[in-house]
């Protein structure tokens, strides 16, 4: 069976990279692997996403709707934005950061008494799809890894911890080093290393993980 | 961004993008002269060719628009080189004077034509279906599914161009353009680049009148003889089943038919044929592969292309078939596919249950009722923000004079001011359009016609249209928003730039001289971010009775970061004074900058992240509360 990955977030959040890795990934391990991008238009601030799909089944570059095994989100928002694209019980792997749309604010100063769209609101329309919800402070462990832009590797290490994940951890940090901008690799694999460790503590306690 | 993989010269197997593959394909057949403008979703072919070129050995432009490219194409092919050009869907209209006229002339060195249609209009004005240009120009027409096909049919499509004496296209969707894969490399095939004698080639390349129609008469054959090949060629897959329900599909709606067989578990027990040649198509394969179902499904995007030679065909072949697709109204005319249409289409046709995707689509529906929309809108620091704030309080101080305007919106990033929370444009066409529609409002409305337009969009097409108005006398303002890149597709350079393809060194056109030289009596260049002085400016350009064009020019925020990051300059982000912000929110009503948020106190918060340290919000502060960060 394969393996389907929603990834979704805000332009500039290093998705394309993020997918990049990853497909680079399952050359090395010989696995097939399918996307289909949409990066909107050039702007940083739009809406983005990727569908990934691993595995010899996998021939639409688009997932069905309901057939996401995770949908990995960039932004906290976004998460639910694309939510029809997830299997119920699937597994939502989430940044706690949330990014305001410019048409938000303006709402809020309009309109008395409305405000800013909540995490805790998020997660608990989440839940009415799925129990399986793992919220990462992705930019906080990007931070710790010495640089703001690797949000997107935090992610690819909490992939990894889980069983399901067909991708060995192996050629993940080859690609890493062969896919990220020379400068950064060291970062990338701190924040891999973080984003891994951060999934024991929470993604793990949902989901079936590699012993690590 | 792999182009390590689209350079390497080895055998082995590497995740691409379709847009990369398509270049490795070019690499791996010896192109020797690319020219583009960019297009999404083709710009990526561009970016390809842009970053290899100190890899291999050729002649690459970025021109000025797509009927340029293609013709700097037509240049060299008939000089004997292969070449190769890529366009969106809507360029092939620029470009299509010229493409039809090469099926008649006819090419010598290899010449491929990527046309990139976008059904579902996700970057474009429409959702036009560019594969009728092949049967009208009588120029053959491969269409891919994936990466590796659109390598291997690049490949092939050299050799058929030269073969046949015809450019070939190959006919992409966005989702195949924008599609990563597997793809298996092959032996890298540039040699080096030397000029050839035009003596020892010399042969004709011409069409007008009775050439012409002599000319026609050998389209006609050429065709037969590619409809011949095409029937054996290996880009129409056939799999055979012992069933009598078929399905017809070509392009990415193949990938969704295996995907949607593969759901409604009949994965071996419907007949399937892929076209990957569809024009001229193989109508004895077609004509065999209907004969004896009783059902035919046609699965193609946009218009009922390949059905309406199914139903040709089968009047023939085999009458009591029944064909189901867009005329059965099991498929529509409008918008992508994708996996859920297409089993829901099948199913219904063969007459089975399907996964009720509707239910799932309205379940989530109602979890996201809270869900902010997140429209495409202008960076941090980007120019076209303080152009446009700027320009509304000119048009509104004429509007309390009772001078109101019509604002004719064009093809760039600052298309985006018909989106919310802004929703300002009276029209938005196609490339150039403001200003040829300018000129007819002119004539026609008491207003005062505005156009828009930017830098690279002012080369591609609003030329002619300047030159009629001076000619012509007509009154209008045109704002040229010079940032000096084609931001929107991603930052490539043009004649605004200093640097040509692959950051070489180039020659700026100067869009101001051109317009002084056809006669333009009111033009000034401004600075965009200089918001205040701006107002008073365009309101002289308002005025004034006659062409005025303004020039608003400061580099796109993007293309200026990268240069800042090269050069080692910090961006220093701004934040609002607490103290002493008495939140009237000017920043947030007329700016609408993604790098501000509102805090716990209701106050703006700028985001430090996000700010691009352009300083134009902290000038229009009536409280002077925002702030450069201080540097320690």
């Amino acid at each position: 069976m394969g393996f389907n990955i929603f990834i979704c977030g805000v332009g500039g959040q290093g998705l394309v990279l993020l997918t990049r890795v990853m497909g680079n990934a399952c050359v090395k391990g010989g696995k097939k692997a399918i996307t289909g991008e949409m990066y909107g238009l050039s702007q940083r601030s739009g809406t983005v996403f990727v569908h990934m799909r691993i595995g010899e089944d996998a021939f639409s570059p688009l997932i069905p709707y309901g057939e996401a095994d995770i949908i990995v989100a960039l932004e906290a928002i976004e998460a639910l934005r694309y939510v029809e694209y997830l299997k119920k019980g699937g597994i939502v792997l989430m940044n706690s950061r949330i990014m305001h749309p410019p048409t938000e604010a303006s709402k809020i100063i309009l309109e008395k008494g409305s405000k800013y769209i909540t995490l805790e609101e998020i997660v608990s329309k989440l839940r009415e799809w799925t129990p399986n919800i793992a919220v990462v402070d992705a930019l906080g462990l990007a931070r710790e890894a010495g640089n703001v832009n690797t949000e997107n590797t935090v992610f690819l290490g909490c992939l990894s911890a889980l069983v399901a994940f067909p991708v060995e951890e192996s050629h993940i940090r080859e690609s890493i080093s062969e896919v990220v901008p020379k400068k950064t690799i060291e970062q990338n694999l701190k924040a891999f290393d973080l984003g891994k460790k951060s999934a024991y503590d929470s993604l793990c306690k949902l989901v079936a993980c590699r012993m690590g | 961004m792999a182009l390590k993989d689209v350079i390497a010269n080895e055998r082995r197997y590497a995740f691409m993008l379709c847009n990369e593959a398509i270049a490795r394909g070019a690499f791996e057949s010896n192109v020797k002269v690319v020219a583009f403008y960019p297009g999404a979703p083709t710009s990526e072919v561009l970016d390809t060719f842009s970053d290899a070129l100190g890899a291999f050995d050729y002649q690459m432009e970025i021109a000025t628009n797509e009927k340029v490219a293609l013709e700097v194409c037509a240049g060299a092919s008939f000089a004997g080189l292969r070449s190769l050009t890529a366009m969106k869907s809507v360029g092939t209209n620029v470009a299509s004077d010229t493409l039809f006229v090469l099926g008649y002339t006819g090419v010598k060195g290899g010449l491929v034509v990527v046309m990139a249609d976008d059904p579902h209009a996700h970057s474009s004005q429409s959702e036009q279906d560019g594969r009728f240009f092949a049967p009208n120009s009588y120029i053959p027409m491969l269409e891919p599914s994936t990466p590796q096909e659109a390598k291997e049919m690049v490949k092939k499509a050299f050799e058929i161009s030269e073969r046949h004496r015809v450019p070939v296209i190959i006919r992409t969707v966005t989702r195949v353009n924008h599609q990563s894969g597997i793809v298996r490399l092959e032996d890298i095939n540039m040699k080096e680049f030397k000029k050839v004698k035009w003596r020892e080639l010399k042969e004709e390349f011409k069409t007008l009148g009775e050439v012409a129609r002599q000319k026609k008469l050998r389209m006609l054959e050429r065709a037969e003889r590619l409809a011949e090949e095409f029937e054996g060629s290996e880009f129409n897959i056939l799999k055979d089943a012992g069933s009598d329900v078929g399905v017809v599909t070509s392009s990415v709606s193949y990938l969704y038919v295996l995907e949607a067989l593969k759901i409604l578990k009949l994965d071996s027990k419907v007949k399937l044929l892929k076209l990957g040649t569809t024009y001229p198509l193989p109508k004895n394969l077609i004509r065999n592969f209907i004969k004896g179902l009783k059902k035919v499904i046609v699965v193609e995007e946009l218009s009922p292309y390949l059905e309406k030679e199914v139903y040709a065909i089968a009047k023939d072949a085999n009458p009591s078939v029944e064909i189901f697709g867009k005329y059965s109204k099991i498929f529509s005319e409008a918008w992508e596919y994708n996996p859920s249409i297409v089993v829901k289409g099948i199913a219904s046709a063969i007459g089975m249950t399907y996964p009720d995707y509707n239910a799932i689509v309205e379940d989530a529906k109602k979890l996201k009722g809270m869900v902010p929309d997140r429209y495409p809108t202008f960076c941090a620091g980007c120019p076209h923000r303080a152009t446009f704030v700027a320009l509304n309080q000119a048009l509104k101080a004429q509007a309390v004079k009772g001078k109101e305007h019509f604002f004719s919106n064009d093809i760039g990033c600052y298309s985006m001011w018909i989106f919310p929370p802004i929703s300002h444009s009276d029209s938005s066409l196609c490339m150039g359009a403001s200003v040829g529609v300018a000129n007819g409002l002119s004539h026609a409305i008491e207003e005062r016609p505005v156009a828009v337009v930017g830098d690279s969009t002012f080369y591609h097409a609003t030329i002619p249209a300047i030159i009629n108005a001076i000619h012509n006398g007509n009154k209008f303002t045109l704002i040229v928003l010079d940032n000096s890149v084609t931001a929107m597709t991603g930052q490539q350079s043009n004649p605004s730039t200093e640097f040509t393809a692959g950051w070489r060194q180039g020659k700026k056109v100067s869009m101001e001289g051109i317009c002084r030289g056809i006669g333009v009596e009111f033009v000034e260049i401004v600075d965009s971010y200089d918001v205040k002085n701006n107002v008073e400016i365009f309101r002289r350009a308002l005025e004034f009775d006659g062409l005025s064009v303004v020039i608003s020019r400061r580099e796109c925020a993007l293309y200026g970061d990268r240069n800042k990051r090269r050069r080692g300059e910090p961006i220093i982000p701004f934040y609002v004074d607490k103290n002493i912000c008495k939140r009237p929110y000017m920043c947030l009503r007329t700016f609408y900058c993604p790098a501000y948020e509102i805090d716990e106190d209701r106050q703006p918060r700028i985001s430090p992240d996000i700010c691009d340290g352009c300083s134009v919000c902290s000038k229009l502060c009536p409280f002077s509360a925002i702030k450069r960060t201080e540097v320690r």
